[in-house]
């Protein structure tokens, strides 16, 4: 009873201080109009008139994650990286057998979710692709298709995954791929400098100042907005793949995980 | 175009919900000895964090996501662009937020994990009984 009283004494004193505050005439320049900087990027993100500040994609914020604040995002993925790694060395010497029953939940739940995992695969796919047409990337991609082996661990059991092949070894390679790709497209305007002997930047999409080097803004009549759409396929694929990791570990019984720590014990 | 009382009053509200809810997952982290009660006013607090920063890019009515809604099989023109730059909400926040949400998920992870392993050792995520056991 008496958290419930505090609880409406707290909304009571939101609820007055926010209308002392619109009284009061606080908050509204907030809300007037965005910063330049907002400005600067809204106006260049799809100018083709102003081809060294553009990133040729109509969509803002992928532009800022992959173009305009690319080296940021190359370090946040270094973070994700760190984080992923640091689960698989608190799980060493833990073998994750590959046979064992495949039980799972009712025929129903399965069939339902056969169909729904072909639906959540299609929506990551397109999530990843249209990343750099309309809102979505490699980031939220990964995210939702990673809601996939999750579904079919608690739905079919671990053991179904891996006898299919999604191992975690399988996993870790594939999320090295995603990664290695990123580092590739970031050093191909580098690889053209060698070849060409015409100056670029590393992450360079399109022209700059003093570097003629762009990646392709359109191919044929399609949009992929030079190396948008390649970052964010290779994300896609490390972002998926390294929560695979994180499910499959996660979905290891106790007892095993035990039987191994048990086994350092006595090793010492 | 001004913007309505109401619509005043309702962004304070927000605001303010945010600022109190922020102090209240503070507490939540600072305060309770579980871990999973830690990592759950953690979480809480990273997610108010960033619903902060969004709103922050916010931009009154009529506004516009950061999207450029238009024929893309040709570059726009400098009309098309300047209309858009004066509707569209700030890009910068989202494009933080969301790299926030991703990495924030990944390290959660690694605490979740952490945690577990703590359980698998000691037994409890009770901090004051950890800090008793010492290995």
């Amino acid at each position: 009873m008496k958290r419930i009283l505090v609880a409406v004494a707290i909304v009571i004193i939101a609820v007055i201080a926010s209308l002392a505050a619109t009284a009061g005439g606080a908050l509204g320049p907030l809300f007037d109009g965005v910063r330049s900087l907002a400005e600067f990027y809204l106006f260049n993100v799809f100018n083709a008139h102003n081809a060294t500040l553009t990133a040729m994609s109509p969509e803002a914020v992928t532009s800022i994650v992959w173009d305009y604040r690319g080296l940021d995002t190359l370090f946040e993925t270094v973070v994700f990286y760190m984080a992923i790694i640091g689960c698989v060395a608190l799980y060493r010497g833990i073998e994750l057998v590959r046979d064992g029953p495949e039980v799972g939940l009712s025929r129903i739940v399965k069939t339902v979710t056969k169909i729904l995992i072909v639906v959540n695969i299609a929506i990551a796919a397109s999530i990843a692709l249209h990343g750099h047409l309309t809102p979505g990337g490699g980031f939220q991609a990964g995210a939702a298709m990673a809601v996939a082996p999750i579904i079919i661990i608690v739905v079919f059991s671990r053991f179904f995954l891996m006898k299919r092949g999604v191992t975690k070894e399988v996993a870790l390679s594939l999320r090295s791929m995603g990664l290695l790709g990123i580092a590739l497209v970031a050093l191909i305007p580098l690889v053209a400098w060698a070849a060409t002997g015409t100056v670029a930047y590393v992450m360079q999409n399109q022209v700059k100042i003093d570097s003629s080097f762009s990646f392709p803004a359109y191919i044929g009549n399609a949009l992929v907005s030079g190396s948008l759409i390649w970052y964010n396929i290779f994300e896609f694929l490390a972002v998926t793949f390294g929560f695979t990791i994180v499910f499959l570990l996660l979905s290891v019984d106790e007892k095993t995980v035990k039987n191994a720590l048990r086994g350092e014990e006595h090793e010492h | 175009m001004s913007i309505s009382p109401i619509d005043l009053f309702l962004g304070n509200f927000v605001l303010i919900a945010i600022i109190g809810t922020i102090a209240i997952s503070l507490y939540g982290i600072v305060a309770k000895p579980n871990l999973i009660k830690k990592i759950i006013a953690l979480t809480i607090f990273t997610d108010t964090a960033n619903v902060l920063a969004i709103i922050i890019g916010f931009r009154k009515p009529p506004s516009a996501p950061p999207v450029f809604i238009g024929n893309l099989a040709r570059p726009p023109s400098l009309e098309e662009l300047r209309s858009f730059a004066t509707i569209a909400v700030d890009p910068l926040p989202q494009a933080l937020v969301l790299t926030a949400i991703v990495i924030g998920m990944a390290v959660n992870l690694l605490i979740i994990f952490i945690t577990l392993q703590v359980y698998r050792l000691y037994g409890t995520v009770d901090m004051r009984r950890v800090r008793e056991l010492r290995g």
